[in-house]
């Protein structure tokens, strides 16, 4: 890269970030002409040098009709950039809760544009650092509703803010471009990336509150079978009845014991071996929806956070979300 | 059944429900189509052949969901397109073969429609393609094809920037046009004030066949010309109109003969030895507006005999000594301009001066039997000493009763490239039309030895007069001549008149076969043929004088008219960029307006939230005004009473079953005046 084309992307990005700090983050906005913005496309700078060729020609040749087509079709893109302008002024934006996500996964942003009064044709949203291939297109209907869906790969966990919106529309005739640059309030909390492959779960350790380690010891007294689920441990899978399942295109089968679903594991820290800290976070959260398929009773314990066991979505979240947050 | 049916190729399952891509990529085919369909008759036959089939190609291509051609392919048929356009026009610069390549890349384009920016390429030659059209021909007709193209072309613009779903097309077509008659009042202004500059450059102008005038006469042009309907010019008479037959629009005067083709006398002859033109007219002058089309040569076809130059903008008219009225260049545009005429007059030497004998020069050994026949007339005794008028009006009786007939077509005189077509018209096969009269009068007078020469120009005009405009047509291009006498100078005499008096009289050519409609028509019912004609001819002058005709001229009437005294383009320019800047300033002003623009509702809730506030009670943006009632009572017990019911009703107004759009100034008067009672009643 030559410095001069360096330095001007350097300009670039520190006027954009400047510019983007400048606005207010809302969930939702209505679009005025303060926030609006409007620009020639390149088609447009290619329409206005034919609209000069066809004037140069109608003078050359002195024709009248000439003239004629050349104001209609001068008038007809002036009247254009007010269309497109009034394609987005007045719309509503309101972007729907955002659900977590893991990282590396996309994340679905829903956008509501509410019309008060004409219909609106061709609106086009993207998340504002994407490239314009990824515009997702939605018509307006009059005084209606539409719901328009972006989506963004968050790469770290956390607490992110929803990135920058951009809606742009270059309807009717593709002359000029009218688009506005959102920042949505709302945030999206990302857990951390699933480790793919999945590590094996850690072996249900003797936890020190006495009366749920008995129950646990004796727990392997089966009371049937179940379907298999996703974690379950390779000596539970009933091998006998696998060849047959598999031949006629069956599911594998897990023993079910009245303790497995009470079963209590501890998700630790320590039992990931010698991973970095993050990689650890990965199987943790690996492990916690894991777990959690299978039903059973589980805790948490990463430096500085230790949750109680227990099961359920409300563990679940509660456990990733924790992992999300650590730091 | 069904089932096979439904596995067939598309076109036969109707045009809604083809897949969106095919249908719009049909639906532009068929624009372009429409676009280059008028260009076909001027078209090189390869191009036509090439245009058509690419389309149809890409039509099926369309259908059948087909993958587009390499793009080697279509660099290929370009080369050759270019390789066929040097052979057919000679050049790859000039305007028609411009034309060519334009369709042609056209064509090719649509086989390359791979991203947006092809789209556009190909409506924008689309755009070009519609203002070739108006090289060829600007009138009403043509106009509203190119219109339909111009909306074809926006729709499909348009429908290109709908991305979802699949838009009907009348929708796209509604959206358009809505965008086109937004810009009509802009482009009407931009048409009215635009500056009417000349030709930035010369530019060549190519031979596109026009018919006219022309500044040589061979025996059988004048046919082709008189075959001809279309308007040489319109003239509307500022007073009472001369009778048909006394119009004659003086075109070239052609005095050479060189027994195949006659020609004006050649330009030096014309300056230095010609005999003065001397004009001598007596009587009124009648005054006229003549609105002229375009004519070949820079030569204005003025009603004899015109004592003075017209004044026409941007041109410069003179007279030679023939009296023939030439611009100093050539006009490509619809003139109009006011001129007279004395329709009695004489002109040219009284007395015998050099430079007449240019007009009794015949071609050495052409025409021997009528020259033969002249010389055995004169050595009559009755013609031997006669005065030239009486050797004319031998000529004209001959004419009118030696067995002549007068026929638009007669065949071709002195086609084996002979010299002697005067003498196979004048002695063996008598019939033809003006040109073969006027061409033999001639030859015959110079024979007696008289001075002699063709005129051409217009003879008569339409005898239905259209809004006040009497309409010539290049059918009444004529030919008569012009001999000169001793003590009078040139003398007018129209041999044609002889042998066809109607077609002096009433201007009544012998018409060529009508078109198949017409002909229908004309039998059905001839008066509404007529009307129709008439009715479409007023419609034709009001197009022509206010859109075709519209030039620097008329630009410079308005701006009189509106108070400029001496008006040049630059105060056109500065009035449309002040109109402009008012336009953009009203627009802004507008803008700010609406911006301002508040809910009545909301601004009536606003005022009555400060009144409370007035009162020292908390009225915050979110409280309804049921919650402001329940204040208001809170506070103030029954004297607040009222008060809170006009919050009840405010609440009613907006919310309620027959909610109101714009809220009464009575209830905030009401409200105001509440809260200032409970002001005092709190002191």
């Amino acid at each position: 890269m030559n410095p001069f084309t360096w330095a001007s992307a350097r300009v670039q990005t520190r006027f954009r970030s400047w510019w983007h700090a400048r606005l207010p983050r809302t969930d939702t906005q209505l679009l005025t002409h303060r926030n609006v913005f409007i620009l020639p496309t390149r088609a447009g700078c290619l329409f206005a040098s034919t609209l000069l060729v066809l004037l140069v020609a109608s003078i050359n040749y002195q024709l009248n009709l000439g003239y004629a087509l050349t104001f209609v079709l001068a008038g007809s893109g002036l009247v254009s950039m007010q269309l497109t302008h009034d394609t987005l002024r007045g719309l509503t934006l309101h972007l729907r809760p955002v659900g977590p996500v893991h990282a590396g996964e996309a994340a679905l942003l829903d956008v509501v544009l509410t019309s008060p009064d004409a219909a609106r044709w061709g609106v086009g949203l993207r998340v504002h650092a994407a490239s314009a291939a990824t515009l997702s297109w939605t018509d307006v209907p009059a005084g209606g509703q539409a719901t328009a869906q972006v989506s963004f790969a968050p790469k770290q966990r956390g607490r992110h803010d929803i990135p920058a919106l951009t809606v742009e529309s270059r309807f009717p005739l593709g002359l000029f471009r009218a688009w506005t640059v959102w920042r949505p309030a709302a945030q999206v909390l990302v857990y951390p990336r699933l480790e793919s492959p999945s590590a094996p779960l850690p072996p249900t350790s003797a936890a020190s509150d006495g009366p749920m380690a008995s129950r646990h010891s004796s727990g392997t007294e089966f009371e049937g079978i179940r379907a298999y689920r996703r974690g379950d441990p390779l000596k539970m899978v009933v091998w006998k009845k696998a060849a047959s399942a598999m031949e006629t295109e069956g599911k594998l089968v897990s023993r079910d014991s009245s303790a497995s679903a009470h079963q209590q594991l501890w998700l630790d820290w320590q039992s990931c071996g010698d991973l970095s800290a993050e990689e650890r976070l990965s199987r943790l959260a690996a492990w916690v929806l894991a777990v959690d398929r299978s039903g059973a009773d589980y805790g948490l314990r990463i430096p500085g956070v230790e949750l109680t066991r227990g099961q359920g979505e409300a563990q679940r979240r509660a456990s990733l979300e924790a992992l999300a947050l650590w730091t | 059944m069904d089932l096979t049916r439904a596995a067939l190729p598309l076109p036969w399952r109707g045009w809604v429900r083809l897949p969106r891509e095919a249908r719009d990529t049909l639906f532009l085919l068929a624009v372009i189509g429409w676009t280059v369909l008028p260009h076909l008759s001027h078209l090189p036959l390869w191009c036509s052949m090439l245009t058509g089939s690419i389309l149809v190609w890409r039509a099926w291509l369309a259908l059948s969901n087909a993958a587009l051609p390499s793009r080697w392919w279509l660099v290929a048929v370009l080369l050759l397109a270019c390789g066929l356009t040097l052979w057919s026009h000679r050049t790859l610069v000039g305007r028609e073969s411009g034309v060519t390549l334009v369709v042609v890349l056209m064509a090719l384009k649509t086989l390359e429609l791979r991203a947006r920016r092809d789209a556009f390429v190909v409506f924008f030659l689309g755009f070009f393609l519609v203002l070739t059209q108006f090289f060829y021909s600007q009138s009403l007709l043509v106009a509203f094809a190119m219109l339909v193209s111009v909306w074809g072309l926006l729709t499909a613009l348009v429908l290109a920037h709908m991305p979802v779903g699949q838009p009907a097309l009348r929708q796209a077509a509604w959206l358009s046009a809505r965008s086109a008659l937004w810009g009509t009042p802009l482009m009407v202004l931009l048409f009215v004030l635009f500056p009417r500059i000349g030709p930035l450059w010369g530019v060549q102008q190519d031979r596109l066949g026009k018919t006219g005038l022309s500044s040589t006469m061979r025996m059988g042009s004048m046919a082709e010309l008189a075959a001809d309907e279309s308007v040489a010019m319109r003239v509307r008479f500022l007073g009472t109109a001369p009778p048909p037959e006394a119009l004659y629009f003086r075109g070239p005067v052609l005095a050479q003969f060189d027994g195949r083709e006659w020609t004006p006398l050649p330009p030096s002859l014309v300056t230095s030895l010609q005999p003065l033109a001397d004009l001598r007219t007596s009587g009124p002058s009648i005054a006229y507006e003549m609105t002229l089309e375009p004519q070949r040569i820079p030569l204005l076809p003025l009603l004899e005999a015109a004592p003075a130059a017209p004044e026409i903008d941007g041109y410069r008219v003179r007279v030679t000594e023939d009296l023939q009225w030439y611009t100093d260049q050539l006009v490509f545009e619809r003139l109009r301009f006011t001129a007279r005429a004395h329709l009695t007059f004489q002109h040219g030497p009284l007395r015998a001066v050099p430079g007449l004998q240019h007009y009794l020069e015949l071609p050495f050994g052409a025409n021997p039997r009528t020259l033969a026949w002249a010389r055995a007339m004169r050595r009559q005794s009755r013609y031997a000493q006669a005065d030239v008028q009486e050797l004319a009006a031998l000529v004209l009786q001959r004419i009118s009763q030696g067995g002549y007939t007068y026929s638009l077509t007669p065949g071709v005189y002195g086609e084996d490239g002979g010299l002697d077509a005067v003498d196979e018209f004048w002695l063996d096969r008598k019939i033809g039309f003006c040109e073969h009269y006027a061409a033999a009068f001639v030859v015959v007078m110079r024979a007696f030895g008289v001075p002699a020469r063709v005129v051409t120009g217009y003879q008569g005009a339409d005898t239905a007069r259209v809004e006040g405009y009497t309409i010539v047509r290049q059918s009444h291009a004529h030919a008569w001549a012009e001999y000169w006498r001793s003590g009078s100078g040139w003398l007018r005499t129209d041999p044609t008149a002889a042998v066809a008096p109607d077609r002096i009289l009433r201007s009544r050519n012998l018409q060529p076969e009508p078109g198949l409609m017409a002909s229908a028509l004309g039998e059905f019912s001839p008066a509404l043929l007529q009307r129709f004609r008439t009715s479409w001819e007023a419609l034709n002058n009001r197009w022509n004088q206010w859109v075709l005709n519209y030039s620097q001229g008329q630009q410079f009437d308005l701006m009189k008219s509106i108070g400029f005294t001496s008006p040049s383009w630059h105060d056109l320019a500065l009035l449309l960029i002040a109109v402009f800047c008012a336009l953009s300033v009203t627009g802004a002003a507008w803008a700010w307006w609406e911006q301002r623009r508040q809910d009545p509702w909301i601004r009536q809730f606003a005022q009555a939230r400060r009144a409370l506030r007035t009162l020292g009670l908390s009225a915050q943006s979110h409280d309804p005004p049921r919650v402001l009632a329940e204040r208001v009572r809170a506070r103030f017990g029954e004297h607040g009473a009222s008060l809170a019911e006009l919050f009840y009703t405010m609440e009613q107004q907006h919310y309620g079953r027959k909610a109101l759009n714009r809220p009464p100034a009575s209830l905030t008067r009401a409200l105001r005046l509440q809260a200032r009672y409970l002001q005092v009643e709190a002191r």
